[in-house]
């Protein structure tokens, strides 16, 4: 899967200053699932994303800590309240040392 | 890939129409008949359809990663070469030993027969997910009806109805005398009140319809809609005949290639047989820019995929006026109401509407879709269950495991005139791909 | 139509693309940190650097915090195969989780198609206030064989305590959402979903 790490985030395209806006990003990612050999749960590095961090202004909002039980190409929901025109920032971190990031530009309308 | 059965039957067709080759173009009916030109097969080896001998005599089907490899052979396929017909009516003696109804419930239930329970509803809280294509048995022992006559309805159900959709289960060989015998005892034992339903979802009759996987357009709900977006790369890249897409479709995919997709699958001159777009890269890549571009490879899918959704929003538009067309099109018809594989199933028992068909119905869990409503236009598509594109052909391919038949390669001319009879349902509706669906 | 990293689709081209009311920002983010850390990478040049630092022997051999990454996946820190109830009691030890029912909407389909992808979204109906907001939102699938799918952490910041993601199940489950508050105080709703196992479409 070359295509591991794209992100796509999507916000609503008129926002006023104090909205709560819902925000939807989802990033390619095979989020890699226990082995069963004979049973019993195979021991490796399974490559999964495990972090998730939301940063707004510069700011750390929201962070999420994920498991292999969220599906492939992992997808999320999340809100933020849109106080000052800014960057939004998404960051998923895995278990191999990928670090991949979206950002989105927050603007008034 | 050559494969040398097909192309001994087609080269005979082509000796006899070289011979008249000027008349074709006046007897528009001959040349319509001529089904094609000889195809070689470029396919990668997973979809190629191959069955490979062991030394033992064994016959392996090799099909994709997590597919059965088991050989369906011996049951009808959909090849235009094809001699085998369907599943014979078959009979044989009431078995004397009487049955077991809780084997025979374990076999109603069992994932690796039917289950019965794809079309029939019985009692019982487990029972999850039955399907409502067949009758409702969970009071057939009211009936009464002697054991010979369920024996003879499951062992060739054709035998009493005709035209049944059921598989002749004894007949083909899914399941023994003596199994039967224990699956009529069991469904004497569907009789007397009904206990009260719990739980609205598990009769089909009373459960929701699926609801779907939202906007299939929308990059953070379809992964294949960014997948896609490699194309445009791989379009502007020079391949090994230091040519590139771009050279002569220039601004890329989405903007040289806006309706095309339209008139797809259609009969292409150049290649003497219908095509789609899959089928048409596998030999315009090599053709051009040098890429193999087999069909079933992920280059191969996500061109296709991207010159599709430069269509998105416009009517599809075969010309099904045109005589390779119109024939084409009879064929592939005929190929839906043809019935193959060990199940006996053709297209048709499933997706259409008519009695005793599946089409609106649940076969097990899955709501089956009706071919008139179009079921081409979303393809390929993003399958939430294989984290993965599949096109249409390889859609037609998994359809042919449960039925019980071998598979043809991707890009066969079976499957891309099936395919045509199929988008003509979706004429003048409009192209939206990646679809998303389970 | 490519879009370059960062910049904005305009409404104009969505619409013709069919996609109307939202804005869309195109990130390319970076392959691997052993990688091209900038933005505007792509599949095809990933792979080509890939091959071109495989004949260097570069990849695969950083040091240090690589290391440290590599055992994040193994088994000893994924959480134990156990039953929901040992997952709740060592979530939460013996604290008191309150009804939720009537403040913690649950959003999940009724039947799944499959266990593959199951969308669902989780929201509490009360203000995120500086004195009083929910810390964390806890997803838990009942009958998967390690129940927590994600723990969300929030700030006030977030404006509502609302979030989604697509579970993966192995069976028909309930599915509860916990909600912890900055003062410790725990809520939970629950709602099961069915999910359709194999069929004719796979």
């Amino acid at each position: 899967m070359a295509d591991i790490g794209r992100v796509r985030i999507r916000i609503p395209t008129s926002i006023k200053a104090g909205d709560v806006v819902k925000v939807r990003v989802l990033v390619i990612h095979p989020m890699e699932i226990v082995e069963r050999k004979d049973g019993k749960p195979v021991d490796k590095n399974y490559h999964f994303i495990n972090h998730v961090v939301v940063s707004y202004l510069d700011k750390e909002i929201a962070q999420f800590e994920t498991t292999q039980s969220i599906s492939e190409n992992p997808f999320f929901a999340f809100a933020v309240k849109a106080t000052e025109p800014g960057v939004l920032r998404v960051t998923f971190l895995d278990t191999h040392g990928g670090k991949y990031e979206g950002t989105a530009d927050i603007k008034f309308s | 890939m050559l494969r040398g059965r097909v192309l001994t039957g087609i080269g005979l067709v082509l000796g006899g129409a070289l011979v008249s080759g000027c008349a074709q173009r006046e007897s528009q009916a001959s040349g319509a008949d001529l089904p094609s030109a000889p195809w070689v097969s470029r396919t990668i080896p997973e979809a190629a359809g191959t069955i490979a001998v062991q030394p033992d005599g064994a016959r392996r089907a090799l099909r994709y990663s997590g597919w059965t490899a088991e050989d369906f052979g011996r049951f009808r396929t959909y090849a235009y070469t094809e001699t085998k017909s369907m599943v014979p009516l078959g009979t044989t003696p009431l078995p004397t030993v009487a049955g077991n109804a809780q084997n025979g419930r374990r076999l109603f239930l069992d994932r690796n027969r039917g289950p019965c329970t794809g079309c029939h509803l019985v009692r019982g809280e487990d029972v999850w997910p039955a399907g409502n294509v067949g009758p409702d048995l969970s009071s057939y022992g009211d009936r009464d009806a002697p054991p010979e006559y369920t024996f003879k309805l499951i062992y060739d159900s054709r035998h009493i109805f005709p035209e049944s959709v059921m598989p002749p289960w004894g007949a083909a060989g899914i399941f023994t005398a003596p199994e039967i015998m224990d699956l009529v005892a069991f469904l004497a034992t569907q009789k007397g009140p009904l206990p009260a339903e719990k739980d609205l979802e598990r009769d089909p009759g009373t459960r929701g319809k699926p609801a779907g996987f939202g906007d299939n357009l929308d990059p953070t709900n379809n992964p294949a809609v960014v997948r896609a977006e490699s194309a445009d790369d791989l379009w502007a890249e020079k391949g090994p005949s230091g040519k590139a897409c771009v050279d002569c479709h220039a601004g890329g995919p989405l903007a040289s290639m806006k309706g095309v997709a339209t008139r797809y699958p259609r009969y292409v001159p150049a290649h003497r047989r219908v095509m789609s777009i899959e089928d048409l890269l596998t030999v315009h890549g090599p053709a051009t820019t040098g890429r193999p571009l087999l069909e079933e490879s992920a280059d191969n899918l996500e061109l296709t995929v991207r010159i599709k959704m430069a269509s998105n929003g416009m009517p599809v538009r075969l010309d099904l006026d045109l005589p390779e067309n119109r024939a084409a099109f009879e064929r592939g018809r005929a190929s839906f109401f043809k019935r193959v594989g060990q199940r006996n199933h053709a297209c048709a028992d499933c997706h259409t509407v008519e009695s005793g068909r599946g089409a609106g119905k649940f076969l097990g869990g899955r709501l089956l879709a009706d071919v008139e409503q179009g079921l081409t236009r979303h393809f390929p598509t993003w399958r939430t269950s294989q984290a993965d594109v599949w096109d249409m052909r390889k859609r037609m391919q998994w359809c042919m495991t449960p039925l019980g038949a071998n598979m043809l390669a991707a890009d066969s001319v079976e499957y891309a005139e099936l395919e045509l009879y199929l988008a003509s349902f979706d004429q003048g509706k409009p192209i939206s791909v990646p679809g998303i669906r389970h | 139509m490519t879009v370059p990293a960062g910049r904005r689709i305009t409404r104009r081209n969505m619409l013709a693309r069919g996609i109307t009311h939202c804005e869309i920002f195109d990130a390319r983010g970076s392959a691997n940190r052993t990688m091209l850390g900038t933005s505007g990478v792509t599949r095809r040049k990933v792979l080509r650097t890939l091959a071109v630092l495989g004949g260097l022997g570069i990849v695969g051999s950083m040091p240090g915090a690589a290391s440290v990454a590599r055992a994040q996946g193994h088994l000893a820190n994924l959480g134990p195969e156990e039953p929901v109830e040992s997952t709740m009691k060592r979530l939460f030890g013996g604290r008191p989780i309150g009804d939720g029912a009537s403040s913690i909407t649950i959003d999940l389909p009724l039947i799944a198609e499959n266990g593959a992808v199951v969308p669902v979204t989780v929201e509490w109906s009360g203000p995120m206030a500086p004195q009083r907001y929910v810390k964390s939102i806890y997803i838990v699938s009942d009958k998967n064989r390690r129940p927590l799918n994600a723990k969300f952490n929030l700030t006030p910041a977030v404006g509502l305590a609302y979030v989604g993601t697509n579970l993966r199940l192995g069976e028909s489950t309930d599915v509860r959402a916990v909600i912890e508050m900055n003062d410790g105080t725990l809520l939970q709703a629950k709602r099961a979903v069915k999910v359709t196992v194999g069929g004719c479409g796979g």
